[in-house]
């Protein structure tokens, strides 16, 4: 573990590693495209028809010296800088054009346009540190051509085109679940040229306008000045301006959205550059995690107002969206919407979980007064952000960084309101009005600046003394309690009445002292109790809580063995309350009662906290 | 070719004879992600026993600052007192970081606040870190401490409560647990989070000039490290200063 010997003296450099985030666009950033390339394949062989960003051709190839790099060459430089251990370079790695710029466009027509036994699959190819990625396409052979307005010479025999290829060239090292997005959006761009080359020859057009320009720059060359023919093409080629479009697109905002020949629409998005929180993103898999576990007690809350949100939309969108677009709100859980919006509820969640997936909205807990909020860890809580400019316009009055700082302690919507309930004197002092709070609350929620925190329980009881060791061989309780399964979303089953114990429900109140319990009454519901609790406790856990002074009320040692499954310390308090339908009160006045059997404590929900701070 | 399948799978490494005087090594090389950039309040803890590794295989300046590296002093410190340079034990440390042979946590003290992450449930749900916690914060020489009393302390960390506050409240069940390292594993293993606070100037007049160090990007462990003065004294001056709020995260 030496350190580098070439490093020298370290006296400005605080760190030896190069910092990814200055660089993060130039060079190394992992999730944008390094070129888009077209290629096709037919008749007349393999052609290479497009590429951006074209390379810069030296001033005057003529005369080159020895030591000057010829830009067709394959690029070999990247082997000489490498250290003798096999280290990593200290120079600044190779840019990415200078990556692609290596392969001439006679070599990226040959490896990139496949034979076509390899269409309509993925195609994928690593050549040193340059990933290859498409969706070869082959395109029917018309038997009749169907001639064209524009096409002036309609008798002649025209060259057809064979297959074709929308390739994305990437860094090696990008994360796969990039790879298969940018197939993905070659496969899509593929399906539109092909439908649009079936109804009128639109690629076939385009790639003849290329070839055209391509040939004329190469006969002009001569005169010793040299232009990049790709360059020419762009103003004459819509499908050229396309592919650079989608090229930026993915570079900067992530996402695209084309009109292929001024008529399909191609639309993508890129996750990886939609959801991200300062320099990390979050992986598609962890979102997807997460949307698959949102409940109905959940709200959607949209990132950006209603009427630009609906002004983005397609005009062939779907309906359902717009209406959920309409009536969605910060109060309103996914259950109510699915009523107001006359949607199922399973087609509420399909909405909900793309609107998130294309970073318009999140997913939180909707918003009511008894909600504790606090400052999130990777808020950006700086005098000078660009986030405190926004607030104070619209909000004139207030100043972000003050605002923040009242939520540095968990603090619920309801001490802004009566002063006489706040903790301290500093909340009495600002009397901000219910309506703006809760403005001020989605817009902060908005730019993921605050976190929720609800209540979990767990249930741990305490050891024996005489027998230790004992108590450390029993499986934790998780393991134990099999309880119900509550991890996949049913519209049906949560929130009625019907879906908690009906004997509880209708029993009469039992008077019984716990010893009956305990020998195993005849009732029922002594029965189903005693069993509930044999099956998943211990003998001696069982006993304690027997024991315990409040466990002498059978209404609530009943409640106490009804909820046992919950008190993992996976379910949150406002689950409890909505899947069992009780009251907030009733459940703290229970853990109260029982506490010396279950510990309390409070932190972020981790299914939706993912969408304030990315994963560890 | 079959031998550098065979034994780059098994081992990552493979030696190729190729004639008698030549032979070629291979070894694969594991690419970690980069490490973060160490700060001079940041305290490093190994994350394995420390006599597991020979330190004659590592550097000179790594070797020096070896014995100072506790978990409990922070990286200004170790500098100071194993008189090497701070950039060079900051690089020092990113290097042992790289390896995965130490974490970084925060300075302990007394009046620090802390709150549970979701990952605290682990405690109970993961058997292996149950054991591993356990052993690592029960005090020295007494009975090994329950599950219960652990898990207590590690939930009864809340923002507003300090360690000194724990230790006041929880006192029974501290009885066999060392508070300090108990905090250290808890970060060590993110089960608690350290929340830090930052001061920032919200009201100005126009002729003084604009916060340098209260501009709610510096902590409090930064501010005092960077000037010197302690926690105590920098509260006293801000606490008192009303152009300035405080906020914890």
């Amino acid at each position: 573990m030496m350190l580098n010997p070439s490093v020298g003296l370290p006296d400005d450099r605080k760190s030896l590693y190069p910092q990814s985030q200055s660089s993060a666009y130039k060079c190394g950033d992992k999730t944008s495209p390094i070129s888009v390339i077209l290629v096709s394949s037919g008749s007349r062989g393999n052609k290479l028809l497009f590429r951006y960003p074209y390379q810069k051709v030296a001033e005057c190839p003529s005369s080159l010296s020895a030591k000057q790099r010829n830009p067709y060459v394959l690029n070999t430089s990247g082997d000489e800088l490498d250290d003798q251990d096999g280290d990593s370079r200290e120079q600044s790695p190779l840019t990415d054009e200078q990556l692609v710029a290596g392969f001439s466009d006679i070599v990226l027509s040959t490896i990139l346009a496949t034979k076509s036994d390899m269409c309509g699959k993925k195609f994928e190819l690593k050549i040193d540190n340059v990933r290859f990625v498409g969706h070869p396409t082959l395109l029917q052979h018309p038997p009749i051509i169907q001639v064209s307005k524009t096409d002036p010479s309609p008798k002649r025999e025209m060259p057809t085109m064979i297959l074709f290829n929308v390739v994305f060239a990437l860094r090696a090292n990008a994360d796969p679940s990039v790879i298969s997005c940018m197939h993905n959006l070659s496969r899509r761009i593929a399906i539109a040229l092909q439908h649009e080359e079936r109804r009128c020859q639109y690629l076939t057009r385009e790639a003849k306008l290329m070839l055209a320009v391509q040939e004329e720059i190469t006969t002009t060359e001569t005169d010793g000045s040299p232009q990049s023919p790709f360059r020419q093409i762009l103003p004459k080629c819509k499908l050229a301006r396309d592919l650079k479009e989608a090229y930026d697109s993915l570079c900067t905002t992530g996402v695209v959205r084309l009109h292929i020949n001024d008529w399909l629409e191609v639309s993508f998005c890129l996750p990886h550059k939609i959801h991200r929180i300062g320099d990390t993103y979050i992986p598609p898999e962890a979102l997807e995690r997460s949307l698959k576990a949102i409940r109905p007690y959940h709200a959607l809350l949209l990132l950006e107002n209603e009427k630009t949100l609906l002004s983005q939309l397609p005009l062939d969108c779907s309906p359902a969206l717009i209406r959920l677009i309409k009536t969605c709100s910060a109060v309103k859980n996914l259950q109510q919407l699915a009523q107001d919006a006359d949607l199922a509820l399973l087609q509420i969640f399909q909405i909900a979980a793309h609107l998130v997936y294309w970073g318009k909205a999140i997913i939180i807990y909707p918003l009511c007064e008894n909600n504790v909020y606090m400052l999130s860890p990777h808020a950006n809580i700086c005098l000078y952000s660009p986030l405190a400019e926004q607030f104070a316009r619209q909000f004139p009055g207030h100043d972000l960084p003050s605002m923040l700082a009242k939520f540095s302690l968990p603090v619920s919507l309801a001490e802004f309101r009566n002063p006489l309930e706040a903790p301290t004197q500093e909340f009495a002092a600002l009397l901000v009005n219910q309506a703006q709070l809760i403005q001020m609350v989605v817009w902060m929620l908005q730019r993921r600046l605050l976190i929720q925190l609800h209540t979990y329980v767990c249930l741990l009881v305490p050891p024996s003394e005489d027998e230790p060791g004992l108590r450390d061989e029993d499986p934790p309780l998780a393991a134990r309690v099999g309880g119900r399964s509550l991890s996949t979303p049913s519209a049906l089953s949560f929130g009625s009445p019907t879906s908690s114990d009906d004997m509880t429900l209708t029993s009469p109140s039992m008077e019984n002292s716990s010893a009956e319990l305990l020998t195993g009454g005849d009732s029922p519901l002594n029965k189903r109790m005693t069993e509930t609790l044999l099956a998943s406790l211990s003998e001696h856990e069982r006993q304690f809580i027997l024991n315990i002074p409040a466990a002498q009320n059978p209404e609530d040692l009943r409640m106490f063995a009804r909820l046992l499954h919950y008190f993992r310390g996976h379910h949150h308090l406002e689950e409890i309350m909505y899947n069992e339908n009780m009251r907030r009160s009733q459940l703290k006045t229970l853990f109260d009662k029982f506490r010396s059997v279950l510990v309390v404590t409070n932190h972020e929900d981790p299914i939706i906290s993912i969408f304030q701070s990315p994963m560890d | 070719m079959s031998t550098l399948l065979e034994d780059l799978n098994a081992t990552g490494a493979c030696t190729l004879p190729i004639d008698e005087s030549n032979t070629i090594h291979l070894k694969l090389i594991q690419l970690r992600k980069d490490p973060p950039i160490v700060q001079e309040y940041d305290v490093p803890v190994f994350t394995q026993c420390k006599d597991h590794f020979i330190k004659s295989q590592w550097d000179l300046t790594t070797q020096q600052i070896l014995p100072y590296i506790d978990g409990f002093r922070h990286i200004q410190k170790i500098s100071a007192e194993a008189d090497v340079e701070l950039n060079l034990v900051r690089i020092a440390v990113q290097n042992l970081l790289y390896y995965g042979v130490v974490t970084l946590v925060s300075i302990f003290q007394y009046s620090n606040v802390y709150c549970t992450t979701p990952k605290v449930q682990s405690l109970i749900d993961d058997k292996s870190i149950q054991e591993e916690c356990l052993n690592y914060v029960t005090k020295q020489g007494q009975k090994r401490a329950s599950l219960r009393d652990v898990f207590q302390l590690y939930c009864g960390l809340s923002p507003g409560t300090t360690v000194r506050d724990l230790c006041s409240r929880y006192s029974q069940q501290l009885q066999r647990v060392d508070e300090r390292r108990l905090i250290q594993f808890g970060l060590m293993k993110c089960l608690i989070r350290r929340l830090q606070k930052y001061p920032v100037k919200v009201i100005r007049d126009e002729r003084s000039r604009p916060p340098r160090l209260y501009t709610g990007c510096h902590s409090y462990d930064e501010i005092c490290c960077k000037t010197g003065i302690t926690y105590q004294e920098l509260d006293e001056r801000l606490e008192n200063d009303p152009n300035i709020v405080v906020c914890w995260k």
